[in-house]
């Protein structure tokens, strides 16, 4: 992360698992990053109504709402900010729909840390 | 997904009960199936490369995932199964047997229930890797310490998991056990609901019956322990919950029994104790709310020796007040540490600095007017002191510091600050009773303070490399230029070495991090990493020329940075992370998994019993079948005449007469070359042309005759095979290549070599197996020439084990290059040392002809 104090870039992150959740919390305040983790993604829009997020990783498959889900309810409260969907199931079908609805990226599991620390910060570049 | 894997393996055996009436194939035809068997060996071990690399910490992955990597390497470790005994007429029918059984351990594994399968009670001292899934995390954790640091830990034994389940079986709890579990993963279960099963199962835990077979299995434990001159009055039994991570995730929460009698009766009923903790509220509470959807727990018990401390207390490897120190603090009391532990009672402190070797800073001694004891009826006691120790420290300054040399063992070896548990026993030998991550807790501004990390500290390497494990390590540089110098490794130091090799494996217990120029995230080295949680970064290029020895460099392999100097603010931001933060369920269930795919038990075909019963997992199942294969195509080469005539072999014709006959598989021979023979610039089969560059090097083969002695004679024509004794070369030195394999077995006079090599454009694929043994004179001297032949290859950064007069020696992992060097100077060794045994009169020869070889001056051997 380029940007200092000044303009700190909010990042949202839904995970049911909870220590995924933590390690990539982790991973991205020391990146500089402020960071909020959910792994219910109905409290995640909860947060998101009411505070100002930037940047959103979500898993896709949950209990509650789905990937595609979250991403629709993020693109209606900030058209701005970028949603990243990471899945393990990948269906074309998914991907080609999630890149219509407006997601920055789609990525499928496994793939290195690295990967999606890039993705995060074109999307912050993006910005 | 089973299913298919079953039909799959019954198909297979189907139709080898058609086929076994097969005559005797076409030797092109073997050929064809002895690269069948290489090619789908070689996928396997990708699979199960790829499956370890996503341990780094590095990745991403999920359950899905894991499942359908599962069954790619199942259906392709079968397939192997199958290929091997296409190849060699069915002779290993069984290996179907062994591979089921393997599978159905790892369906077990997947299906969370691996800690059900072992041994009901196992002596600490006696842990072995694959019972890790039934001691629990805190046995764990000790049975490590014990091995891989020999520091002392008093005696004793697990009650394993297994036990644990067979026990509430045998009391009819299953039932009620899986009710509870199904509540707890549910989210509509009510509290009340919870805590009502929860109270009914914690009393029937009380009431425990035991099996006649864990009484008689803990009585035989205790006679053990006696018969190696223990005392075994008293016991301590501790909880040790399923997996490291979790138990440490659970410190605190679990019964401790302190100074039961050492009968079977009296551990089982604290064992009960201990059990029932895993009922008490606060734990299914904790499991609720953190643990959530973490899946059935087990719980095993340490019974360990009780020592009837002079002192004892707790030792912080790392000022959890001030983890930018470089402090470590220990603190305690006279008798026993629940003193120390529960706080109560007024403790010496001492301040102990790590900088600059071990000294003590600071040291606190309290006025300590009473401590705890063991009580005559068990239990503890608490007892007035008397007036001269009252003001006296509860340690002198040397015990002080040699608890000081364990905790910076402890620290580097667990890559993470630790909290430990120590007591001095009445012989003043102090003891570690357990260990485990110290929990700092992480200051607000430490995010903060990771922020531009670069403007504060000298950057000597940025995004270069690639992460084998993630972490953070601080030392001083420790370059491996010669594989002979891994020993001198201090501990704590950085090691950066040119490439990636298995022989530092040796000394990672002790290091900070391993940064290399050459490597892969998927080598051996990284395997063992990854097991140790060993901050490593492989490919990072130029490293070794832009540090020194001794320079303090900090290594952060997350962000692929290197500092140089002490980043004090990474190693805060270390110390505040806690181990389970990488161990997600799924982290925990590849790794499980993994351990039980990849451990080898067969290691050496020569050296070790290298039998298919002796075949645990995935991993062994397929160095056997390599093996075998191998040695198909060995034996084949053996039979001249059957070769000669297909026009499948060239003699090869060298200016020196090493007799060799090739097979040709493809690949490994120019088309130029004459029906009948073929010369070095025929050869195009890459490891064999870099080994017979070697052997060619001038000076290297010399032909006079050796004088033998008569001694030397008769002890080999003892100890010869008969076939070695008539026709020297006939059949028996035989190249089998393709253009990038090599199997090269050479018979000269009395001594057998085998060099089996891949090398290709992939270093993943290559490797290099080198084997020597045998030769004319008696066993001293040719024992001098293996320890000569083992100096050799470890100059020459190979992994070398030597027995008696046999060395065997690997590599792999590497880069095209790097193959065709180390294969060049095999060449070169196997010229140089074909007839040196007689001339190894004493052990000074070992060190004369070494730095010969070593200097090119092969003359010498004249």
């Amino acid at each position: 992360m380029e940007d200092k104090s000044e303009s700190v870039i909010t990042l949202v992150i839904i995970d049911d698992e909870p220590i995924v959740g933590r390690r990539l919390k982790q991973v991205f305040t020391k990146m500089g990053y402020k960071v909020e983790i959910f792994t219910n993604p109905l409290e995640a829009v909860k947060y998101m109504e009411n505070n100002p997020f930037d940047i959103v990783v979500t898993d896709f498959k949950m209990e509650e709402i789905d990937g595609m889900e979250v991403l629709r309810r993020a693109k209606e409260l900030n058209p701005d900010s970028r949603v990243i969907i990471i899945t393990g199931y990948a269906k074309p079908e998914t991907a080609k729909e999630a890149f219509k609805s407006g997601v920055f990226d789609f990525m499928v599991k496994p793939f290195r840390l690295e990967e999606l620390k890039n993705a995060v910060n074109r999307a912050a570049e993006a910005q | 997904m089973t299913r298919f894997i079953q039909q799959l393996a019954d198909r297979i055996r189907g139709a080898i009960s058609k086929s076994s009436a097969q005559t005797s194939v076409d030797i092109r035809e073997k050929f064809e199936r002895f690269k069948k068997v290489l090619q789908c060996n070689q996928t396997a071990l990708e699979i199960i490369a790829d499956m370890g690399e996503k341990l780094s910490g590095d990745y991403l992955f999920d359950r899905h995932y894991i499942e359908t990597t599962f069954d790619e390497l199942s259906e392709t470790v079968l397939k192997c199964v199958h290929r091997l005994n296409t190849l060699c007429d069915n002779r290993y029918k069984d290996l179907y047997e062994v591979y089921e059984h393997i599978y159905d351990r790892l369906l077990q594994v997947l299906k969370g229930r691996d800690d059900r399968h072992g041994p009901p009670v196992i002596l600490l001292h006696e842990i072995t890797k694959g019972q890790f899934p039934i001691i629990g995390g805190k046995a764990l954790h000790l049975a490590r310490i014990i091995t891989d640091l020999e520091l002392p830990v008093p005696p004793g034994f697990v009650i394993t998991t297994k036990a644990y389940h067979d026990i509430i079986f045998f009391n009819g709890l299953e039932d009620s056990l899986e009710r509870l579990e199904r509540l707890l993963g549910s989210h509509s279960a009510t509290d009340d609901e919870i805590e009502e099963l929860r109270k009914k199962l914690k009393q029937s835990i009380m009431q425990l019956q035991p099996t006649r077979h864990l009484l008689e299995e803990i009585e035989l434990a205790i006679s053990h322990l006696a018969d190696s001159g223990h005392e075994v009055s008293r016991f301590a039994v501790r909880s040790s919950a399923r997996e490291e991570d979790m138990d440490f995730s659970f410190a605190g929460q679990f019964e401790t029994v302190l100074n039961v009698q050492g009968s079977s009766m009296e551990i089982f009923n604290a064992y009960r104790t201990v059990l029932a903790s895993l009922f008490s509220r606060h734990v299914i509470e904790y499991r609720r709310t953190v643990l959530e959807g973490e899946g059935q727990m087990s719980i095993a018990a340490i019974c360990q020796v009780m020592v009837d401390a002079k002192s004892s207390g707790v030792l912080y490897t790392t000022d959890p007040l001030n983890a930018a120190s470089d402090n470590m603090v220990i603190v305690g009391n006279w008798g026993q540490g629940e003193a120390v532990v529960d706080g109560k009672m007024p403790t010496d402190s001492f301040i102990l600095s790590k900088k600059d070797g071990l000294k003590i800073v600071d040291r606190k001694i309290a006025r300590k007017t009473e401590a705890l004891y063991l009580a005559a009826q068990g239990g503890l006691e608490k007892r007035n002191l008397p007036h001269e120790l009252q003001n006296k420290a509860c340690l002198t300054d040397e015990q002080i510091l040699e608890l000081g040399r364990m905790g910076i063992k402890l620290e580097n070896y667990f890559k993470h600050p630790q909290d430990a548990e120590w007591a001095l026993d009445p012989n003043d030998r102090l003891l570690i009773l357990q260990s485990r991550e110290l929990l700092i807790k992480k200051e607000s501004d430490i995010d903060r303070s990771l922020l531009n990390l670069e403007d504060k500290y000298e950057v000597i390497s940025s995004g270069e490399g690639l992460t084998a494990q993630q972490g953070i390590g601080y030392g001083p540089v420790k370059i491996i230029r010669n594989i002979r110098e891994v020993d001198d490794v201090p501990e704590g130091a950085v090691l950066v070495s040119p490439r990636d090799s298995s022989v530092l494996v040796r000394v990672m217990k002790k290091v900070s991090a391993i940064v290399t120029e050459v490597g892969s995230p998927v080598s051996h080295m990284a395997t063992i990493c990854r097991e140790l949680c060993v901050p490593c970064l492989v490919n990072v290029t130029g490293i070794t020329s832009k540090v020194e020895d001794g320079m303090e460099i900090t290594v952060d392999a997350e962000d692929r940075k290197i500092y140089k100097g002490k980043v004090k603010e990474l190693l805060v931001y270390r110390s505040c992370q806690s181990m389970n933060v990488f161990a997600s369920s799924d982290f925990r269930l590849l790794r499980r998994l993994l351990n039980e795919i990849a451990r080898l038990n067969l290691i050496d075909p020569l050296i070790e019993e290298f039998r298919m019963d002796r075949c645990e997992t995935y991993h062994d199942v397929l160095r056997f079948i390599h093996e075998k294969a191998v040695q198909e195509l060995i034996e084949l080469g053996k039979d001249e005449k059957r070769l000669l005539k297909g026009h499948l072999t060239k003699r090869l014709e060298l200016p020196i007469p090493t007799g060799i006959l090739c097979l040709d598989l493809g690949g490994g021979i120019s088309k130029e070359a004459p029906e009948d023979h073929c010369e070095f610039e025929h050869v195009v089969s890459i490891p064999f042309r870099a080994l017979l560059k070697g052997m060619l090097t001038p000076g290297v083969w010399h032909t006079e005759m050796m004088d033998v002695s008569l001694r030397d004679m008769v002890t080999s024509m003892i100890n010869a095979p008969a076939d070695a004794l008539d026709g020297q070369y006939s059949g028996h030195n035989i190249a089998i290549i393709t253009r990038e394999y090599m199997n090269l077995s050479l018979r000269f006079g009395y001594h057998f070599n085998i060099v089996d090599a891949y090398c290709s454009d992939y270093p993943r694929d290559n490797h290099i197996y080198f084997r020597f043994l045998g030769g004319a004179t008696d066993i001293t001297k040719r024992s001098r020439r293996a320890r000569l032949i083992a100096e050799i290859l470890k100059a020459s950064d190979m992994n070398v084990k030597t027995k008696g007069d046999v060395v065997t020696a690997r590599m792999g992992n590497m880069p095209r290059q790097e193959m065709e060097r180390i294969l060049e100077i095999l060449g070169r060794l196997i010229g140089f040392t074909r007839q040196l045994d007689v001339h190894m009169e004493s052990d000074s020869s070992i060190q004369l002809y070494l730095e010969a070889f070593l200097s090119g001056n092969y003359s010498v051997a004249r």
